[in-house]
């Protein structure tokens, strides 16, 4: 059996990896993911600036407006400045520099180059206010159609959007030709309701500094847990490490999960390409089926952790080229994340969750495509395997926001989702008995699996079975309905 | 290869639902000989040599390849060309040859130098290492027979491996079904081309409708057609009447006369007995048994006799349900 099923895998193996849409795959992957990444930062720097108008008499709207654009501009400039300050504390000596210059009346770039940093990295701004080009809302028309430019520091431009404070009706009119983009509304929605704030608090003489100090002054809610056993009489409050498993058994599901959905389809493809060529039969008279098939699964699940192997090589190599230029912070939380998969507790159940939810799908689509002469007819059979596939990825979102629910729990028994949701389980330290029968029933719905997938791709390699016999398989399951044959 | 019978299969029959396509055969190939396994189109050749091979299991009977019901250990020093061709398109034949012979046990080295030098003797050294998909028709035909006589088997079993070849290739792979018989290989091929099983066969089975209607040596199939001799005579003239007295039975089909030779007669005898009896001979031509007249004999007895059994299992359905 070993050597059958070795030249099976070794010639699948190496089929897989000759070609170039393997190749492309490797490489293009990460590029793709890295393209998601930086995607909205991308598309934010590319947008072009679109100008508005405030018509109002007075300007106390229009102050309000302004203050809450520059807010926005301000908390991206210290989210540059300090890529953490969203998770820690105190402000670093960057940010209070920052903010001290904002105080005293600095522009944002101004501030944020007092503050250490290179105003040319700040993102365009999105929308810049212009002067009125007319008093009356009645004479906007042609510069919102486009027909009429306004003056602006870049030379003659459209405008994009003009406010206008109704004296009459006592109502904020926006108007614009763009009825998607609601950025600008929810900027003037904010100013109105800082603008009305102030105004309450002004009626009773209270300075609007008063609330900035009780925001300065609050407490923060730290998350505790209990120290048992070894870490008894330690610091309770939850730090980088004690999140670590969790984040941890999150991207191993999700590595899991698109590791099998990236490979699965080399199964389908390899096996449709021997059923196209009409090879089974001399196969079938060199190797015993489930030595085949095991060759198969092998093949591609070499390919899959080959996948892992260089991406993870990959991954590796940057981080080490790039660790001076690692803040200590991130540091020590690369470091948490890496000893959290190191524990026996995650990657063993990881490990088997990976190699019999692999062996579930894998044989799922190796007999699919068994059945199928051309991708076309597997596609039709195909949709409800991907839903499947599909669930386990929504279920991760639930995951992310409590690995407990109950939604996880009982999922968590459906053998063809535990391989993802036994994983994420594991850092809640579930009951032993609980891990152990979850394991033990997806071995058993695995074996299950495969006997089928076996005796479906018998059909298809020697009887020639196809598409319309699985139809009409479950045409016969149909009360009342007659097979198509 | 040792002393057992390479193929042996024992009131073997296969449905398919409801169809049965192999009905209770019965066939043995003797060690070292050529067999032919012919029949029409549908008439279970494919199925049965795949029950031999045991790529599909019989629903009745047994079946013995090489001594034993069929295995792994048996198939290794079997080759099998399938009625169905296939490559892996991506691969080059030097490739693929290399790879069935070390599936049947051949080491990597071994199974290299048997591909060059097999690619060599059929003319396709050159393209030994060219992709599947750049070969014609014919080259990948070849390309897959010699993967499957790669290992040397000891029995080769070749289902319809004329077809597709023209007739300089038909001619070569004639050569080479000789060549692998001269090195000790048994083989059976199946063809609906009778003239390559007169010219290799030393036994012929023939199926008809999933049954088994011949097996024997050309010899013997010959002889259940029958010898005759035509011959024609003038216009209006009796030449049953006049032979009858001396024990021949003569037929007349179209302008001549069909006269049957039994029991020892000759075509001599006929030709003497006709003069004698003053017979005005116009044409004397002995009929020259071809395998393919057998065939047709054979195959059309078979397909009446399925009818037959036919409306006789309709009428008997007819009367169960009246």
């Amino acid at each position: 059996m070993i050597r059958s099923t070795y030249l099976v895998t070794r010639r699948d193996y190496l089929g897989y990896v000759s070609a170039w849409g393997f190749w492309l795959g490797l490489l293009f992957t990460p590029v793709i993911i890295g393209i998601f990444m930086f995607a909205p930062m991308l598309a934010q720097n590319t947008q072009p600036t679109r100008y508005f108008t405030v018509i109002e008499q007075g300007d106390a709207f229009t102050a309000a407006l302004r203050e809450n654009l520059t807010s926005t501009e301000a908390t991206v400039a210290r989210a540059m400045l300090d890529p953490l300050s969203v998770v820690e504390d105190s402000d670093s000596e960057a940010l209070q520099s920052f903010d001290t210059a904002i105080d005293d009346g600095a522009s944002v770039a101004e501030a944020f180059e007092q503050a250490g940093g290179n105003p040319a990295l700040l993102p365009r701004q999105d929308f810049v206010e212009v002067p009125a080009p007319v008093t009356n809302s009645a004479d906007l028309a042609p510069y919102l159609a486009g027909e009429a430019l306004v003056d602006t520091a870049d030379g003659p431009q459209p405008l994009f959007a003009a406010i206008v404070v109704n004296q009459e009706t006592g109502e904020i009119e926006y108007w614009s030709e763009n009825l998607q983009a609601r950025t600008l509304i929810s900027a003037a929605e904010q100013a109105e309701e800082d603008l009305q704030l102030d105004r309450a608090l002004a009626s009773v003489n209270v300075n609007r500094d008063v609330l900035r100090s009780a925001r300065s002054a609050r407490r923060s809610v730290k998350q505790q847990r209990l120290r048992v056993g070894d870490e008894a009489g330690t610091d309770t409050e939850v730090t980088q490490t004690d999140q670590a498993p969790f984040v941890v058994s999150i991207m191993m599901a999700f590595s899991l999960w698109f590791l099998i959905f990236s490979v699965i389809n080399y199964l389908l493809m390899g096996t449709i390409e021997e059923r196209s060529n009409k090879i089974f039969d001399s196969l079938l008279t060199s190797v015993k089926l489930p030595h085949l098939l095991a060759g198969k699964l092998l093949a591609v699940l070499l390919l899959a952790l080959t996948l892992m192997a260089f991406w993870g090589f990959g991954s590796g190599m940057i981080t080490w080229f790039m660790r001076d230029a690692i803040p200590p912070e991130v540091a020590s939380g690369l470091g948490s994340l890496v000893s959290a998969a190191a524990n026996p507790a995650l990657f063993v159940p990881a490990i088997i969750s990976f190699v019999l939810g692999y062996l579930m799908y894998g044989s799922l689509f190796l007999a699919l495509g068994s059945l199928c002469d051309t991708i076309q007819e597997a596609q039709t059979l195909m949709t409800p395997l991907f839903v499947m596939l599909m669930a386990p990825l929504l279920m991760l979102v639930f995951a992310i926001q409590d690995a407990e629910s109950a939604l996880i729990q009982i999922m968590a028994w459906v053998p063809v989702f535990t391989p993802f949701l036994l994983i994420l389980r594991m850092p809640t330290e579930p009951p032993l008995w609980e891990v152990l029968a979850q394991l033990g029933l997806m071995v058993a719905t695995t074996f299950i699996i495969l006997q089928l997938a076996t005796r479906v791709y018998r059909a298809g390699a020697v009887h020639g079975a196809g598409v319309n016999d699985v139809w009409d398989f479950f045409g016969k399951l149909v009360p009342g309905k007659k097979s198509a044959a | 290869m040792s002393g057992e019978t390479p193929l042996k299969m024992t009131s073997v029959s296969k449905w398919f639902g409801g169809f049965q396509a192999v009905r209770n055969l019965d066939f043995e190939v003797p060690k070292g000989s050529i067999v032919g396994f012919l029949g029409p189109n549908g008439a279970g050749k494919s199925t049965s040599l795949r029950m031999a091979l045991g790529v599909l299991s019989p629903d009745r009977g047994e079946v013995s390849l090489l001594g034993a019901p069929p295995n792994l250990e048996s198939l290794k020093r079997v080759g099998f060309l399938p009625e169905e061709r296939g490559l892996y398109k991506k691969m080059s034949p030097r490739q693929i040859i290399t790879y069935f012979a070390r599936l049947k046990g051949m080491s990597a080295g071994d199974a290299k130098a048997r591909a060059d030098e097999l690619l060599e003797m059929m003319g396709l050294g050159d393209f030994g290492r060219s992709r599947v998909t750049k070969l014609s028709k014919g080259m990948a035909q070849k390309v897959q027979i010699l993967s499957a006589l790669a290992h040397r088997p000891d029995f080769l079993i070749l289902d319809e491996p004329f077809s597709g070849l023209d007739p300089v290739n038909q001619q070569a792979l004639e050569d080479l079904i000789i060549d692998e018989h001269k090195r000790g290989a048994t083989i059976v091929f199946s063809t609906h081309v009778m003239e390559h099983a007169e010219r290799l066969c030393e036994k012929i089975v023939m199926m008809a409708r999933g049954r088994k209607v011949f097996d024997g040596t050309l010899e013997e199939g010959f002889a259940a057609l029958g010898r005759a001799v035509h011959i024609g005579v003038s216009d209006g003239f009796d030449l049953q009447s006049t032979l009858a007295p001396a024990g021949f039975e003569a037929l007349q089909e179209g302008d001549h006369w069909r006269v049957s030779l039994k029991n020892g007669q000759t075509s001599q005898d006929a030709l003497r007995a006709s003069i004698d009896l003053g017979a005005p001979i116009t044409s004397f031509t002995p009929q020259e048994a071809r395998l393919r007249d057998v065939f047709v004999s054979l195959v059309s007895e078979a397909e009446a006799q399925d009818l037959t059994d036919t409306l006789a299992a309709d009428t008997n359905e007819g009367r169960d349900a009246a």
